[in-house]
């Protein structure tokens, strides 16, 4: 049996109280399309249930111990299409288990979600500095960004907590997501968003653009030349949204 | 001369700054209080450079003029190089807007001496002070402390900055007065101690009443240049762990001399600058705050110098076989620590998962244990990983990487077997 929800961490939870209610091993839980395998086994919509995923998360927070809560939270932001399943395993082993889930990183159902979880907080960490706003008409900032994993809400906060004093959107136009800040409440919202005209930006931010790429440009001391390891340290990929690569 | 823009000038004051290698911005746990920025506990960077160092604060000179004429520097008084100077409000101009676009964690300010070393400190702390009072800017600042100026002024600067630095640049009094004749080891020693001083004493009062104002939250770092003179690095490091031990010093960067000028004071240096002995400095450095090894553990009068082909920590374990292998279900996690191949975050790791079962070797590679290394220092279970176990001078050979380390620059957790380190083509020349 699959399961598949919607998407939302609420779904994915009810579709885990959904297996635990009924005492089921799925075979995966997805949010994904059913492809050509789907024929041979039996797809089983979930519906998001609020209140049971509610439930479900009262329980996961008092049985785990924290560090355990934030490995499947950030695993949870994965774009990995087995991240469902991997976690239900995860899940089910730690509800069993309770304080003693922390010493088990070894365990086969652990590990590989210990690593998304590296793999998307190395990532979250790694955008704390590579998002980068542009000053547009009217006061706000704008950061375009392309990640591997689902970050926008994992890295939020950083971004609230130090331009408190600034109107700013940060976008991920591969998946249309943005989150946007707004100073005067201090808090951030999650929404879609899509950018279908030219950016209307100040002429400072020209100005900017310009002084930041001289200052780059200038950073480098030329008996240390070393593309291969600026490669490895910034892949080619990371270097779209930012100035100092423009068109490079 | 016409007068330069902004552009032109921050293009030359970014060239005069950028031999300095502490860009390390971590460490600050500043919070944002009603204004812009914030400081992050683990450093961040914004981007690398050409060179493929992490790029996190905007480095600076507030002026490349200096009535000093040290033989390393580009920025010495005999050089004849056009001269800039920003104000201290085109600093914070520059540092806001850069912030603000989240290019960087903050401000590095350093720069020559105009004048005197007590005005060009009026200077910085201006800047600083802009920067913090009408900015309202509570991002990462590090600034230069001036050689011999007024102990007052220094603290002044401490309170409004993150961290302050004071650079020794020579590892000795002989070295000193020969390439930088206009600084005395005095003139730099005696800030140091008055920042170590009111570090610790500022903490002890902060204790008390959290209305006193920090002073130099991050700490106090210094730089010294490796391979302009003749320091051995038995020297270099046991002076790091005397400024450690000692100053409270946080952090003491290498940088490997680049030369600048030509001087017949200063040794010709053929091809690349020393880079792999800066990078067995920083290990051995590391091995110090992070592994629990005392200075002469690593180098002796014996041997004063580490081992270019080998990383210290392996140099260490081969003199002193006896102690192995270890038993990873039992070994004090001091031990642990000194195992080849086994990092800090590996070491803690095993620690935790041991409580929950006996380890197998299969677990270790799993929870970070670079294998390769560590099999020939180690049993799980009673079980010896190698297929054999080689003699010193066998497994020598084998620890030896063939592939030299690429030099790091940022916080770099040099064990911790992430990426096996390569060597790079441009250093072979070293070997
Ligand atoms: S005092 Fe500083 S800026 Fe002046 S010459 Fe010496 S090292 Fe260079």
């Amino acid at each position: 049996m699959i399961l598949r929800y919607d998407g939302t961490f609420a779904g994915f939870l009810s579709a885990v109280a959904l297996a635990r209610d009924r005492s089921v091993q799925p075979e995966s839980i997805t949010d994904r399309e059913p492809d050509q395998q789907g024929l041979f086994t039996t797809i089983e919509e979930v519906a998001t249930d609020r209140d049971r995923a509610g439930e479900l998360y009262a329980l996961i927070r008092s049985t785990l111990p924290p560090g355990a809560l934030q490995t499947l939270r950030y695993a949870f932001h994965a774009s990995d299409p087995d991240r469902g399943t991997l976690l239900f395993h995860y899940l089910m082993l730690g509800l069993a288990t309770g304080p003693r889930f922390n010493s088990m990183l070894a365990h086969e159902a652990v590990m590989p979600v210990w690593k998304l979880a590296r793999a998307v907080g190395r990532e979250a960490h790694r955008y704390k500095g590579l998002v980068r706003f542009q000053q547009l008409e009217g006061d706000v900032w704008y950061a375009a960004m392309e990640p591997d994993h689902r970050i926008l809400p994992l890295i939020a906060p950083h971004f609230a907590a130090r331009f408190a004093d600034q109107r700013w959107i940060i976008h991920d136009p591969r998946r249309g997501e943005a989150v946007v800040f707004d100073p005067a409440r201090r808090k951030w919202a999650e929404t879609f968003l899509e950018v279908t005209a030219p950016l209307p930006l100040t002429a400072g931010e020209e100005l900017f653009r310009d002084l930041w790429q001289r200052y780059f440009d200038r950073l480098a001391i030329e008996e240390r030349r070393n593309p291969k390891l600026q490669r490895q340290n910034l892949p080619l990929k990371h270097r779209r949204h930012l100035p100092e690569f423009d068109g490079k | 001369m016409p007068e330069l823009t902004l552009a032109e000038k921050l293009e030359i004051l970014a060239d005069g700054a950028k031999y300095d290698v502490s860009c390390a911005s971590s460490g600050s746990s500043r919070r944002n209080k009603g204004g812009i920025g914030n400081g992050a506990q683990c450093g961040i960077c914004h981007s690398w450079t050409a060179d493929g160092r992490c790029v996190s604060l905007l480095k600076i000179l507030l002026t490349n003029a200096c009535i000093y004429d040290c033989a390393y520097c580009v920025n010495r008084r005999s050089n004849d190089t056009r001269r800039v100077m920003l104000t201290p409000a085109e600093v914070a101009e520059l540092t806001i807007g850069f912030y603000r676009r989240n290019a960087i964690e903050g401000l590095f300010l350093s720069t020559g001496v105009v004048k005197d070393p007590d005005h060009t400190m009026e200077l910085l702390i201006e800047a600083t002070r802009i920067l913090r009072e009408e900015h309202r800017f509570n991002g990462y600042i590090h600034v230069k402390v001036v050689p011999g100026a007024d102990l007052l002024l220094v603290e002044r600067l401490g309170r409004l900055a993150d961290r302050v630095s004071v650079n020794m640049e020579l590892p000795s009094r002989e070295s000193l007065k020969l390439l930088a004749p206009d600084k005395s080891r005095e003139a730099i020693v005696a800030p140091m101690k008055r920042v170590g001083e009111l570090i610790v004493q500022t903490k002890e009062e902060r204790k008390v009443s959290r209305k006193i104002p920090p002073f130099a939250p991050a700490g106090q770092s210094t730089q010294l240049i490796i391979g302009a003179s003749g320091e051995s690095d038995l020297q270099i490091v046991s002076l790091a762990a005397g400024l450690y031990g000692q100053l409270a010093m946080k952090r003491v960067y290498y940088s490997a001399f680049i030369p600048v000028n030509r001087d017949e004071r200063l040794p010709a240096v053929i091809g690349t600058p020393p880079l792999v002995r800066e990078h067995r400095l920083y290990q051995a450095d590391w091995l110090m705050r992070y592994y629990g090894f005392a200075a002469g553990e690593l180098l002796d009068e014996e041997r004063p110098n580490l081992d270019l082909a080998l990383d210290p920590k392996a140099g260490w374990a081969l003199r002193n076989l006896h102690l192995f292998p270890v038993e990873v279900n039992r070994a004090p996690l001091e031990l642990l620590l000194r195992v080849p191949g086994i990092g800090v975050r590996s070491a803690q790791r095993i620690v935790g998962a041991r409580r929950g079962g006996h380890l197998s070797l299969e677990d270790l590679a799993r929870l970070g244990v670079v294998m390769k290394r560590a099999r020939y220092f180690i049993t799980a279970r009673g079980r010896f990983a190698a297929d054999l176990a080689p003699d010193a001078a066998g497994l020598r050979a084998r620890l030896t990487e063939r592939t030299l380390p690429r030099p790091r620059w940022s916080q770099p957790s040099l064990f911790d077997g992430a990426g096996t380190m390569d060597l790079q083509s441009t250093i072979t020349g070293e070997l």
